[in-house]
């Protein structure tokens, strides 16, 4: 009696095990998918690609598996949705999607308060703010820097983290404590990290290493010393055979490379 | 072993059972189309829609079109979600192979909790499409100082109250505007508020609300016990991030600051500041002679707390003090009129959503604003003490329609002890006095519901009503109100009210009143403007207004008690034009026409009210020069404010002084009010940490206005008292830390 018992219980358990392997390979899948599908909209800035990313990824939402995880994801669509907003100047999207991303990105570090990469997103889509609501720079600066506190204190080689304040140094006009004297060795870093670095897990989000060898070119472009242009030239190639889709790196930093360089 | 062997065999054959199963059989998908439509029948790219408890679905694109497949058959349920609208679901009866054709509209989400629909009369800051005043202009305004109610007095419909901060809108009494933040009246957040010619400031940090509704007329319902207008302020529920802010001025130093927990529960801000004019006097000279020189010191903070998801507790506390002797020569008194107070005020809320479409807010708080006054003969301690319980109840019955309701109830005490003369016109030191000992206080009741009904995607309608029982007086009240505005485009609005509005007396009325016996006084407000309002880039709005004024106090000159016999009426026109030109430049014109008279307190006849200013002009403007430059300058010009003339005089020879006599009441006024303030801030990085230098110079031109005369003994000569608001110089430098 007592081992037909335990093998009831063993037959549930491995029907239970069973069952979460393929809900777990279900939700991996449709991640990656979605994480591909991303990516794609992200390099060619795509709104339309953007908009169905987002999409995919709140119908993965459905399968309530690591929701944390999948709103990262809503939030990082949103956030390439406010920056194509920006492109065109429309602050009232440039809002909309930056606001729908801090109040999502908040959700998920709510369900996961240990993932840096959250808080690298909260960073950067507090940067956006700026472009709306200048008014607030008190609290857009405490959000930023807390957010970026919170982040290096979990993860701080994450190299995302490092790349986001490359770029904010490299925005920041050298009398504000930037520039690209500032930014270039936390390129380089990120750099660095990026070659070595493997995620956890394969649907963590692993964007930027191409976005830190673009920004490493436009760095050395500006600074124009000796062999900067020829070493930007080959940083481009590299980041090009890194990502060939890569609309930053093809388009905006390749023209800024010509135009620079002739 | 054989059991588990046998276990593993055959699951091995399910798993292979069920592969061969879903192989040997071609899957039925059944197709899913259809369109979504919003407001107005707009097509929506980008609603989500979904089989809820599966990820089978598709985003609409261009043309709101969808489609997918699915193998899901059965009873589903449909979810479509947008941003910034509502969910849909929509069952749906999926068999296999009968494809499914849907047409959606989904609906903007219009009516959330706490969300402010602009009604007439109103200007407001926060996050909705008609935002006219931002944090940044507050601060930005040269000679506004920083100052939210003068930032406001550049705006049609109010004034300032010798240019401090006390604001009078549409003719009416200071008394007549109600401060709230967060639930709670804040009857002083002020300092130097009942000095002799030095201008009262603000101590509200504009910096630290989410959203700003003033409104000058036609307000909601559920705002009780106020005449004339509303100043409902509404603090951030918990800091971003955490930091500090230091700044060091000519005439100040303040430190700030907010703290966020990591797990982003809880929250804390602080500020305190002190008024330092040692250096701005040196600089600027002192206009009058004081003794103290004036000083004060505020601080105060915030306690947060996130209760779940939806919910949070705050505790608000503020401090502030200030002291002031300055020289005056009266006709009866030559010397210092010294003055110092504290004001206390604390305020705890509660806010949760036991659902998504409803809202609970309620609040306990308590204010003291405690001060002495001494000039001559006189010499009182006075107490205001105010305390308010209050539960606020807000539900979404549809996207339509909403519902709000609500209790309060306040406590209220005066109390006054010193010495006071006995008559007016004699303030020297032997001069016949009575000692005053004197507490009154009374509670107040209120209750109202509201509901704000969008008839279509074009006109909303807010009606409502309150009652309000005066304890003291034992009088009761009851103020039906309705609101509407009309849209016939994204752009154009025309928005107007009708309504009644009570508010009882101060408690310092009801001493000259036989038994308490004082109705509330009222008014019936009507209004009506049109506003061209293009995001905010270009705003233009156009108002009239008329109110009605009944049971205004007034002296009964047989037996000299107070009787709610008075009344009176104010008409007037407010325009507004406002424009943004890219990140660039931001101006504002504001004028304003008024003709408000009363039959009040001594003035047996209609006469100009006291605030009565009769034209009111402001052209604001603010250039950003680069991104880290940006210059204003603010041009003020209005009718001066009436008073009473004196004619003549006449000795009393039992106490050795002239008495004055006066004329009409109202019926003489002040020269013309004008001036020019200027300033322009610097943004920059010191130590590597965010900085900004302001430098301004208020009243440019030395423009003498006048605060008001004051006469020799026998009052045969009149002089001139110039308002301590000459050409001054400041200034300051803030610094992120």
């Amino acid at each position: 009696m007592k081992s037909k018992t335990s093998i009831l219980v063993l037959l549930i358990s491995v029907l239970i095990l069973n069952l979460n392997i393929y809900a777990d390979s279900d939700f991996d899948k449709a991640v990656l998918k979605a994480k591909k599908h991303l990516k794609e909209a992200m390099d060619k800035m795509d709104e339309s690609k953007l908009v169905k990313s987002r999409g995919e990824f709140e119908r993965i939402l459905q399968l309530k598996k690591d929701v944390w995880l999948v709103n990262y994801y809503i939030a990082l669509a949103d956030y390439g949705l406010s920056m194509n907003a920006g492109r065109t100047e429309n602050k009232d999207n440039i809002r909309k999607f930056t606001e729908s991303g801090i109040s999502i990105i908040n959700k998920s570090i709510d369900e996961n308060p240990e993932f840096a990469d959250s808080f690298v997103l909260l960073e950067i889509l507090n940067f956006n703010r700026w472009q709306y609501e200048q008014e607030k720079m008190q609290e857009i600066i405490s959000a930023t820097q807390t957010a970026d506190a919170d982040a290096m204190k979990l993860d701080p080689n994450n190299p995302r983290l490092i790349l986001t304040n490359g770029i904010s140094h490299f925005y920041t006009p050298e009398a504000f404590g930037g520039g690209v004297k500032v930014a270039i060795p936390e390129f380089e870093k990120a750099i660095e990290i990026f070659k070595i670095r493997k995620e956890k897990k394969e649907i963590y989000p692993d964007w930027g290493y191409d976005m830190a060898m673009g920004y490493m070119a436009l760095s050395l472009i500006k600074r124009n010393d000796d062999g900067d242009m020829k070493k930007a030239k080959s940083i481009i190639d590299e980041a090009l055979k890194l990502n060939p889709d890569s609309g930053f790196i093809a388009g905006y930093v390749t023209d800024q490379y010509k135009e620079n360089n002739k | 072993m054989k059991y588990i062997i046998l276990l593993v065999i055959l699951l091995s054959h399910t798993g292979i059972s069920i592969s061969q199963s879903s192989d040997s059989e071609e899957p039925k998908f059944t197709v899913i189309s259809g369109t979504v439509k919003g407001d107005r029948d707009s097509l929506l790219e980008g609603v989500n829609v979904v089989i809820k408890g599966t990820i089978d679905g598709a985003t609409t694109d261009k043309k709101g079109y969808f489609e997918f497949e699915t193998e899901k058959t059965g009873q589903q349920n449909l979810l479509f979600s947008f941003l910034e609208y509502e969910d849909k679901t929509i069952p749906v009866e999926i068999l296999s192979g009968n494809n499914i054709n849907l047409n959606v509209k989904l609906s903007k989400e219009d009516v959330k909790t706490e969300e402010i629909i602009v009604t007439a009369s109103s200007f407001t800051s926060g996050q909705n499409n008609a935002v006219t005043l931002t944090p940044l202009e507050i601060v930005r305004i040269p000679g506004a100082d920083a100052d939210l109610y003068r930032a406001i007095t550049t705006f049609p419909g109010s004034n300032q109250v010798d240019e401090g901060s006390r604001i009078t809108v549409r003719g009416g009494d200071p008394d007549e505007v109600l401060t709230i933040i967060d639930q709670a009246s804040l009857y002083n957040p002020f300092i130097f508020d009942e000095t002799f010619n030095v201008s009262s400031y603000s101590t509200i940090n504009p910096w630290g609300l989410k959203g700003i509704n003033f409104t000058s007329g036609g307000f909601s319902a559920k705002y009780g016990n106020v005449l004339s207008a509303v100043l409902d302020l509404k603090s951030y529920d918990m800091p971003q991030g955490t930091g500090m802010f230091a700044w060091l001025g000519l005439a100040n130093a303040s430190l700030s600051g907010v703290y966020l927990s990591k797990d982003r529960n809880f929250g804390a801000t602080f500020s305190g500041g002190k008024l330092l004019l040692q250096p701005y006097f040196a600089i600027n000279g002192e206009s009058s002679e004081y003794e103290p020189i004036p000083q004060s010191n505020q601080f105060g903070g915030t306690l947060s707390y996130k209760l779940g998801s939806t919910g949070n507790i705050k505790f608000y506390a503020n401090y502030s003090d200030d002291k002031v002797g300055i020289k005056n020569a009266s006709p009866s008194f030559d010397g210092f009129y010294n003055s110092n107070s504290k004001s206390y005020f604390t305020n705890l809320k509660l806010m949760t959503a036991p659902s998504s479409s409803t809202l609970i807010n309620a609040g306990a708080s308590f204010s003291l604003y405690d001060r002495n006054n001494e000039y001559g003969i006189l010499n009182t301690d006075t107490k205001d003490i105010y305390s308010k319980g209050r539960v606020d109840f807000t539900k979404n019955l549809t996207s339509k329609i909403d519902i709000n309701t609500g209790a309060e109830y306040e406590y209220s005490g005066y109390e006054i002890k010193g010495t006071v003369p006995s008559y007016s016109y004699n303030l020297n030191l032997t001069a016949p006095s009575f000692k005053i000992d004197t507490l009154s206080h009374t509670g107040r009741i209120g209750a109202y519901a509201e509901t704000q009904i969008k008839i279509s995607d074009r006109v909303f309608v807010i009606a409502g009503a309150r009652t309000d029982y005066h304890t003291l007086s034992g009088k009761m009240s009851f103020d039906p109100r309705i609101s509407f505005g009309y849209l016939p485009d994204n752009f154009h609005s025309i928005r107007g009210a009708v309504g009644l509005y009570h508010q009882y007396p101060r408690l310092d009325n009801y001493f000259r009143a036989s038994d308490n016996d004082l109705n509330p006084e009222d008014a019936m407000h009507y209004i009506l403007g049109y506003e061209f309002n293009k995001e905010g880039k270009i705003v233009f709005r156009v108002e009239g207004y008329y109110k009605d004024y009944k049971n205004l106090v007034l002296m009964d000159r047989n037996d000299f008690y107070y009787r709610s016999s008075g009344e009176g009426n104010v008409k007037g026109v407010d325009v507004f034009f406002k424009t943004k030109i890219s990140n660039k430049f931001t101006g504002w014109i504001s004028y304003a026409y008024s003709d408000s008279k009363r039959k009040q307190y001594d003035s047996q006849n209609l006469a100009p009210s006291n605030y009565d200013i009769t034209n009111n002009f402001s052209l604001v403007g603010s250039y950003n020069l680069t991104d880290q430059i940006v210059f204003g300058a603010i041009y003020k010009l209005s009718t001066g404010k009436p008073y009473t003339p004196v004619t003549g005089s006449e000795f009393v020879s039992s106490q050795n002084v002239f008495r004055p006599v006066y004329g009409e009441v109202n019926s003489a006024r002040y020269p013309a009010y004008s001036r020019i303030d200027v300033n322009a801030q610097y943004i920059f990085s010191l130590f590597g940490k965010f900085a900004v230098a302001v430098i301004a110079v208020n009243n440019i031109l030395n423009h003498k206005n006048i605060y008001q005369y004051t006469y020799n003994s026998d009052y045969s000569e009149r002089k001139e008292i110039i308002t301590n608001n000459k050409r001054t110089f400041y200034v300051g430098l803030g610094l992120q830390l």
